[in-house]
């Protein structure tokens, strides 16, 4: 298995279910800052048109992890599924997982004097088979499934769009997908001109690839 | 005093009662006693204060930890860190006390080759000023750390992330330098002359290193940490580090050695050495730290940050040192310039910490510097002012440099001159 998400970020109507749903569910440390996902929103002007695009996100599982990389305890690890957590009791609070994610999804828990971060809802996802994030959102933005299974609505839903992932250009190999809407023209205009665009066969090999050299680190 | 001999090494028979409650040792004491107070605040704030998760604020809805939270809501981040202010007064301190001491150390090696024998005969009592710093440093650096769960270090060490890589770096640092010590003290001054080429290597080569672990850690991270976009500044951290460890080289100097003859020559040595780095330093400011960036300058010299940089920072590190060493002939000016540039130096690496951190970065996406521009300084700032436990620590790590000073002084006489050319 190798758990990860698509994310229909034009569907996001910025009602933050998501946050209270994940709080809710893994009790996470209450408070504006201390989230494990969030809504982020991008406003700006292109030649005098604004524009606004939310942005769903929280850690995004990389397969290639500085935040694992970079633990001097082992703490930071690769549990079943390639999905990035922490282990409570290892964490000695050095913030080197926090400094060296690119993507900012970790905090310090004040309650349990640790790091903590998305955990895919890992402990529902035998019996539910989604995150409570996704079973939450009333639009529909995310889609969470196993790559490793063609015939997943992750998978299926990939092959039938075109997405891009957050900062690719640092080889993190991340696997928040989120997915160009229909009209691509108008949501490439509001994305940097560095963004690159992908469809599922051009990217395989490479997700692949990073999952053949890491899998081995998985804990199952 | 009455000595013993261990492995060549003159070991004064000193009372207990002298050795550990000198004045000095009385001084440092306090200074220790601030920093466990530090500690103790520290613990409070991190295992005592009111923090509460989703469930047990529904458990029980008068929990003090939900009040927290609803205050963090409405008034803004509390608790013990945040994403926007991940680095404090404790890195600012481990930086300048890592660099200080390790500078001492070059300088005193490179001294030794250079064969400037007023510096060698001094070089056993600055070796061990520079070895306490050092020591100081990662004093502090460990009371930042969860100290609870630091066993895991060794029961599940992770061998290739930064901090591993470090532990290696300084058992094989620190070592040198207590046999280059040791090797001044037993009066076995060629010897030592010939480690001193290593011992030079290595002090540049944990600069060099931590620099790249530095840069390791964070190169995926936005640029809160300015280091690791702009390689340059790595000569920041070294030039104004030698600035600093003349510094402490000259307070050493005039509290150890001002009643011996050769107080004037030593002291005229370290001006002639000051002036030289703070020239540097002064040239570096123009050409390397202002050029490296336009909104760090912008932010440095004329955001929130420009009393720090221009006050704290050039008056005291650059300009007053200047005019006091300029001209030679007046020791206690030396001293006076000694004292600016340690006071100017920690304001340079708090500057560069707090600094750092003050750009509101924040990588979450549509959160962070996306949503307005790449240091896109005047949006906001963020500024956390240090907390009373941190600042008692740093206070205190003094105390730590002092007493492991005093205890080799103490024991070896490191203070005294050794006449071996």
């Amino acid at each position: 298995m190798n758990y990860a998400m698509a994310l229909e970020y034009q569907n996001c109507i910025n009602c933050q279910a998501c946050e209270v749903a994940c709080k809710q569910e893994n009790g996470v440390q209450l408070g504006a800052d201390k989230q494990r996902i969030w809504v982020g929103m991008v406003e700006g002007t292109i030649f005098g048109r604004p524009y606004a695009n939310i942005y769903p996100s929280q850690c995004n599982h990389c397969l290639e992890a500085p935040c694992v990389s970079v633990c001097p305890t082992k703490a930071s690890h690769y549990g079943e599924g390639g999905i990035v957590k922490v282990n409570p009791k290892q964490c000695i609070l050095c913030k080197g997982c926090m400094e060296a994610c690119p993507y900012d999804a970790r905090f310090v828990d004040d309650t349990r004097v640790v790091i903590d971060k998305c955990t895919f809802c890992d402990h529902r996802i035998a019996e539910t088979g989604t995150t409570a994030c996704q079973a939450t959102c009333p639009t529909k933005v995310r889609t969470f499934g196993d790559l490793d299974d063609e015939n997943s609505d992750l998978v299926k839903l990939l092959k039938t769009r075109r997405f891009f992932v957050q900062k690719e250009h640092i080889g993190t190999v991340p696997k928040l997908f989120y997915l160009l809407p229909e009209d691509e023209a108008y949501a490439k205009q509001s994305l940097a001109h560095t963004t690159d665009i992908h469809t599922w066969e051009e990217i395989k090999p490479h997700y692949d690839e990073a999952r053949n050299r890491r899998s081995k680190e998985w804990k199952r | 005093m009455e000595t013993i001999v261990l492995a060549g090494v003159p070991i004064n028979k000193i009372p207990i009662r002298r050795l550990l409650f000198s004045k000095t040792m009385l001084v440092a004491y306090v200074l220790l006693a601030l920093a466990l107070f530090g500690i103790y605040e520290l613990f409070a704030l991190r295992y005592m204060s009111g923090a509460v998760g989703a469930h047990a604020a529904g458990i029980d809805p008068t929990a003090p930890g939900l009040r927290e939270a609803m205050s963090q809501a409405v008034f803004g981040t509390v608790g013990e860190i945040t994403r926007t202010q991940p680095w404090t007064l404790l890195i600012a301190n481990y930086m300048y006390m890592i660099y200080t001491g390790s500078g001492v150390i070059f300088l005193v090696a490179l001294a030794e080759m250079a064969h400037f024998h007023i510096v060698g005969k001094a070089a056993a009592g600055f070796m061990v000023a520079g070895v306490a710093l050092i020591f100081a440093g990662l004093f502090t650096i460990a009371t930042d750390l969860n100290m609870l769960n630091m066993h895991w270090m060794l029961l599940t060490p992770n061998f290739s992330a930064g901090m591993w890589l470090m532990l290696p770096l300084y058992c094989t640092y620190i070592p040198f330098v207590f046999f280059e010590i040791y090797l001044l003290l037993t009066n076995k001054r060629d010897w030592a002359r010939r480690l001193a080429l290593p011992i030079l290597v290595l002090s540049i080569g944990v600069d060099l290193i931590e620099y790249y672990i530095q840069a390791k850690l964070f190169s995926m991270n936005t640029a809160r940490h300015l280091w690791t976009e702009f390689p340059l500044l790595t000569f920041y951290f070294i030039i104004s580090a030698f600035v600093t460890s003349l510094g402490v080289m000259g307070i050493n100097t005039f509290l150890v050695h001002r009643h011996k003859p050769e107080y004037e020559s030593l002291m005229n040595r370290i001006r002639q050495a000051m002036l030289f780095f703070v020239f540097i330093l002064g040239l570096y400011e123009i050409v390397g730290y202002m050029t490296v960036d336009k909104d760090w300058a912008f932010l440095i010299l004329f955001g929130p940050f420009s009393v720090v940089y221009f006050a704290g920072y050039i008056f005291l590190t650059l300009a007053l040192p200047f005019l006091f060493i300029l001209k030679p002939g007046k020791p206690i000016l030396t001293v006076f310039a000694s004292l600016c540039v340690l006071v100017g130096g920690f304001f340079g690496r708090y500057l560069f910490v707090y600094g750092g951190n003050a750009n509101p970065m924040s990588n979450r996406f549509g959160t962070g510097y996306e949503r307005y521009d790449f240091y896109s300084v005047a949006e906001s700032f963020h500024y956390v002012a240090p907390h009373l436990g941190e600042i008692l620590i740093v206070v205190g790590s003094v105390g730590v440099a002092m007493i492991i000073y005093k205890l080799f002084d103490g024991l070896f006489s490191v203070g005294n001159f050794r006449e071996h050319y």
